[in-house]
């Protein structure tokens, strides 16, 4: 369960959130929606730890490993897709067949596992995010927008993960997207 | 023991990334490389004919290196802040493997450049070396030091908005005692003088200090 303790957190003027306490539980996935600029992103990273609150606390449970995928977290332009896929994976001490791996969201790593990651399309590089965040086994995931500029069959398949996986994680999902939307089984509605 | 273990496998996966990003981008390697190489052509070039003392070739040679140094190490965090990827690793890797790896790499990049501009120093300065254990000793604790230093220096300025000016203002201070017995001893291997064990051990010593301090610091940045 990770906790949000009386949590306040202000941009200079702009207060995003005033003493929020609520407990995020596992065993489905929470959406976060709300419109631009209402702090989706913002509080996901707040329930990943990423930025401190100004007040309150956030509680992880211990001993739980966070996975994320957003816009903003890049993976490596120089390495090959296989390169950075087998890089995250060591860094967690996980062995995997990256070329199941890279199946299971679409990336074809017979195909693309030699091309380094600048030269991916944007899509194929969402899915390479994907297979990261997989390929990490963590146990909280936090996922911003994950099918931004993904096609169907992408859309499709991280459907069919997150969905599979969701029994024994946190899912937090920020999104406005009315198809990732409908994914979710509880959905926290920011206010502007 | 196991999450040593895993830590060192970290660490090791860090330093072989940064290394093979490092060979194909090459920008780094060729300005420590290509500032060293100028460096040391132009002020051989300058003092052609003229006696140089030991005492100032030794100090030639550890400014080169500091300087070169400064070029290469300063992007060592900003590189990954740049390209967005320093979010990413430090979610999924610990905090002192994220260190050690990088002071790894800098270690080894440093090393590479010593490799590459020593024997050209020593030629173009027609210096002969009476001792090469002392040199390679008090070479390898330097390195060391400003790997270290540099590393945590690297680290600090990320956030900086003049990280360019600052990285060496910062390093330079805490290298000074790294030098002062490595310019030292690296003049007594030009000569032959008596070998200093003291100065040795107290860059060994400082080395230490350095390491334990940026591993205790690192974890606030």
């Amino acid at each position: 369960m990770i906790a949000f303790d009386e949590v306040s957190l202000s941009f200079g003027r702009r207060v995003l959130f005033s003493n929020v306490t609520l407990n995020l539980r596992g065993g489905k996935v929470i959406g976060v929606t709300g419109a631009n600029g209402a702090g989706k992103s913002t509080f996901l990273k707040l329930a990943g730890k990423v930025i401190r609150p100004d007040a309150g606390e956030v509680r992880l449970p211990d001993g739980k490993t966070i996975a994320a995928l957003s816009p903003e977290m890049k993976v490596y332009d120089t390495l090959t897709a296989r390169e950075n896929l087998s890089f995250f994976a060591k860094l967690r001490g996980k062995s995997i067949d990256l070329l199941k791996l890279g199946e299971r969201v679409g990336l074809d790593l017979e195909t693309f596992g030699s091309v380094r990651a600048e030269n991916l399309s944007t899509g194929m590089r969402q899915r390479l995010k994907f297979a990261i965040l997989l390929s990490v086994d963590a146990d909280i995931w936090l996922l911003d927008e994950p099918t931004a500029n993904l096609d169907d069959d992408g859309r499709e398949k991280i459907f069919h993960e997150v969905c599979g996986a969701k029994a024994d994680k946190i899912i937090l999902l920020a999104t406005n997207d009315k198809a990732e939307v409908a994914l979710c089984d509880e959905i926290i509605q920011l206010p502007l | 023991m196991r999450l040593s273990n895993f830590l060192f496998e970290q660490v090791a996966a860090i330093l072989r990334k940064d290394f093979l990003i490092g060979l194909r981008r090459r920008a780094t390697f060729a300005a420590m490389m290509m500032f060293a190489l100028t460096a040391v052509a132009s002020l051989s070039l300058s003092m052609t004919g003229g006696f140089v003392e030991p005492k100032f070739l030794a100090a030639l040679l550890w400014v080169v290196i500091f300087f070169a140094a400064s070029a290469g190490i300063a992007g060592t965090f900003d590189d990954e802040a740049q390209a967005g990827t320093l979010p990413t690793l430090k979610l999924y890797a610990q905090a002192q493997a994220i260190l050690f790896g990088k002071m790894c790499y800098v270690f080894l990049s440093l090393t590479m450049l010593t490799l590459f501009i020593l024997p050209i120093f020593l030629i173009l300065f027609n210096v002969a070396v009476e001792s090469f254990l002392l040199l390679s000793l008090t070479i390898l604790l330097g390195l060391i030091g400003i790997a270290a230093a540099g590393t945590l220096t690297a680290a600090i300025t990320t956030s900086a908005t003049v990280k360019g000016g600052l990285f060496p203002i910062l390093l330079f201070p805490i290298t000074l005692p790294i030098f002062l017995p490595a310019i030292t001893l690296t003049e007594l291997s030009f000569t032959g003088g008596a070998f200093e064990t003291s100065s040795l051990i107290v860059m060994a010593a400082f080395d230490a200090i350095l390491i334990l301090a940026s591993s205790i610091l690192y974890d606030y940045l």
